[in-house]
């Protein structure tokens, strides 16, 4: 792992509009190097922390810092390694695509390489033709790809990005998660809000959940898959009761004389002496799903 | 600085063609009014139209009315004609609230999630107000130009360069005064239409104050208030210089409002 300060480290962030707190005493840290999905219901604070990195709101109390470069006081320093690309990104009409990237690309931020900017067109498959139209006649999607080129751009250090992947088709989604990859690989961080949970599943190192502006969970991909319980279906070869009492973590949603489905939470260790002594004929495991996990944390649920 | 220019470069050229067409109407309105001076010398009407004129409105311009009636008068009207100033202070209002716009659009979040710093928004926003301002009253000034040169009657008395030249000057000052005030009203609110009513509805105020107190006086007390009071193209017209004092205060109240503009955005929220 690159050494210095983490990427993104926010301590004790707090914001506050009126009565309404966005965000309530937030401490994370991502460190340089990893893919950081940020998730979270609508409402949940996680735009507004975002915005809070980039110095567009000012926290009420608390910090945030850059590469060790604090969100508020050394702001410049800290947005020079910043590529972003918003929720919703806000465009002058009249302008073509080209002429967005130019502009951005003229307000610093790096060095744009026009070789790596092509790689970037080429990808996304914007062709010369589309680029010289005018946005007002771009699609949600071509403007979301649009989006993606202006943060890339500048190949920084740090990417962070809001709902990437919204209004993408399936296509230039498989393209982003290989740009992500690639960045990686070059030991680029990222720090993404997504919805789109079987993504984050497979772009993301770690994830915090943030609740009513509060971390609710903090976890790699790995270990929070492993909080998700299994479905287990057991079928058998006659008739079977169903037990009056079940291990820890067993819960029972189907009870068919010859079919059981099981919801396991924690290890399948268990269950094999669990069903040594009944006529099992078949046993299917159903993966963990992070997906699992995130909607009980969404929900409430868990924590 | 390479930021800078680039975001004056784009504002203007998003202003391009409605501040093209706005000068070309200026420049046009000038000439109209020379061929209706010429046309008014013509017909040797200039008294007549001193006749028709009611007695308040006599009052009201004081001695400045007999300059007024006269080929130079009808020929500078255009410099303080209500609907002219209230185009001019209407495009300052428009340009000044481009930061607020950028906000409420969503545009700014890309310009500020670069190394910027804020106070480069304002500051692109100053210069775009200056530079249309002197262009509109270029563009004036040569359709006075024009107008003269091509229309005028052999016997017409020309307004002279310094009179014209006052009168761009102190409407300049008018101009960049309301923007300044717009550009700090856009700063505190979080939409371009709020931030252009309230000026808009200041400046209809503190114009029709400025009308009033002159034929009322209780209103006149309370007149100085207005950024109107301190252009006084009448006095031009009558021969006098731009007073150094109108230009004090209208230049001190757009460094004041521009000063408060800068606070108010590096200090706000940037969120729709």
């Amino acid at each position: 792992m690159p050494s210095g300060p983490p990427a993104i480290s926010i301590s004790g962030l707090t914001k506050r509009y009126g009565k309404l707190l966005a965000v309530d005493h937030l401490n994370l840290e991502v460190q340089r190097g990893e893919i950081f999905g940020f998730l979270g219901l609508n409402g949940a604070g996680k735009t507004t922390t975002i915005r809070i990195l980039l110095d567009l709101l000012r926290p009420t109390s608390g910090s945030a810092a850059i590469f060790g470069h604090d969100c508020q006081s050394d702001s410049l320093q800290a947005r020079s390694s910043v590529g972003y690309l918003p929720g919703e990104m806000g465009v002058y009409s009249d302008l073509t695509g080209r002429e967005l990237l130019l502009f951005l690309e003229r307000l610093g931020g790096g060095a744009v390489s026009r070789k790596h900017r092509d790689s970037l067109f080429e990808r996304f498959e914007l062709n010369d033709r589309e680029l010289s139209r005018k946005l007002r006649e771009y699609s949600t999607g071509m403007k979301r790809k649009l989006g993606l080129i202006q943060a890339f751009q500048g190949d920084p250090p740090l990417l962070i990005l809001d709902e990437p992947t919204e209004g993408l088709d399936p296509l230039m989604q498989e393209a982003f998660y290989d740009l992500l990859a690639e960045a990686r690989d070059r030991g680029r961080t990222v720090f993404m809000s997504s919805h789109v949970l079987h993504e984050v599943e497979r772009v993301c190192d770690r994830i915090a959940v943030l609740r009513k502006g509060e971390v609710v969970l903090l976890s790699s991909v790995e270990d929070a898959r492993k909080l998700a319980p299994r479905r287990v279906r057991v079928e058998f070869h006659q008739d079977v009761g169903v037990p009056a009492t079940l291990p820890e973590g067993y819960e029972m949603t189907v009870a068919k004389p010859r079919t059981w489905s099981l919801r396991v939470t924690g290890t399948l260790g268990g269950l094999p002496s669990f069903l040594a002594a009944l006529p099992v004929a078949d046993i299917a495991v159903e993966e963990a799903r992070l997906e699992d996990v995130l909607v009980q944390y969404y929900r409430g649920a868990a924590a | 600085m390479t930021a800078l220019y680039a975001l004056v470069v784009q504002s203007l050229r998003r202003v391009r063609k409605f501040l093209l067409a706005s000068g070309l109407l200026l420049a046009g309105f000038q000439v109209v009014l020379i061929l209706q001076a010429n046309s008014i010398q013509a017909s040797n009407s200039f008294a007549k139209m001193g006749e028709l004129m009611p007695s308040f409105a006599r009052e009201m311009m004081g001695p400045s009315f007999v300059m007024f009636l006269t080929f130079k008068g009808i020929v500078c009207l255009g410099y303080f004609h209500p609907i002219v100033m209230g185009a001019l202070v209407s495009v300052s209002v428009a340009l000044a609230t481009t930061p607020v716009l950028e906000i409420e659009s969503g545009f700014i979040d890309l310009v500020l999630a670069r190394p910027l710093a804020r106070h480069w928004i304002v500051t692109r926003s100053i210069l775009v107000a200056v530079i249309a301002t002197a262009y509109l009253l270029g563009m004036m000034a040569l359709g006075t130009w024009l107008g003269l040169s091509r229309f005028a009657a052999k016997n017409a008395a020309w307004p002279s360069v310094k009179l014209v030249g006052s009168l761009a000057i102190n409407l300049g000052f008018l101009m960049l005064c309301w923007a300044a005030i717009a550009m700090a009203i856009g700063c505190a609110c979080r939409r371009r239409g709020s931030a252009g009513a309230i000026a808009g509805l200041l400046a209809l105020t503190a114009y029709l104050t400025d009308y009033v107190g002159r034929a009322w006086k209780p209103a006149d007390s309370i007149a100085w208030l207005s950024p109107f009071r301190y252009y006084t193209p009448f006095q031009f017209v009558m021969g006098g210089d731009v007073p150094a004092k109108s230009l004090y205060v209208l230049g001190g109240v757009s460094m004041a409002a521009f000063a408060i503009a800068y606070l108010l955005y590096s200090r706000r929220d940037i969120s729709r």
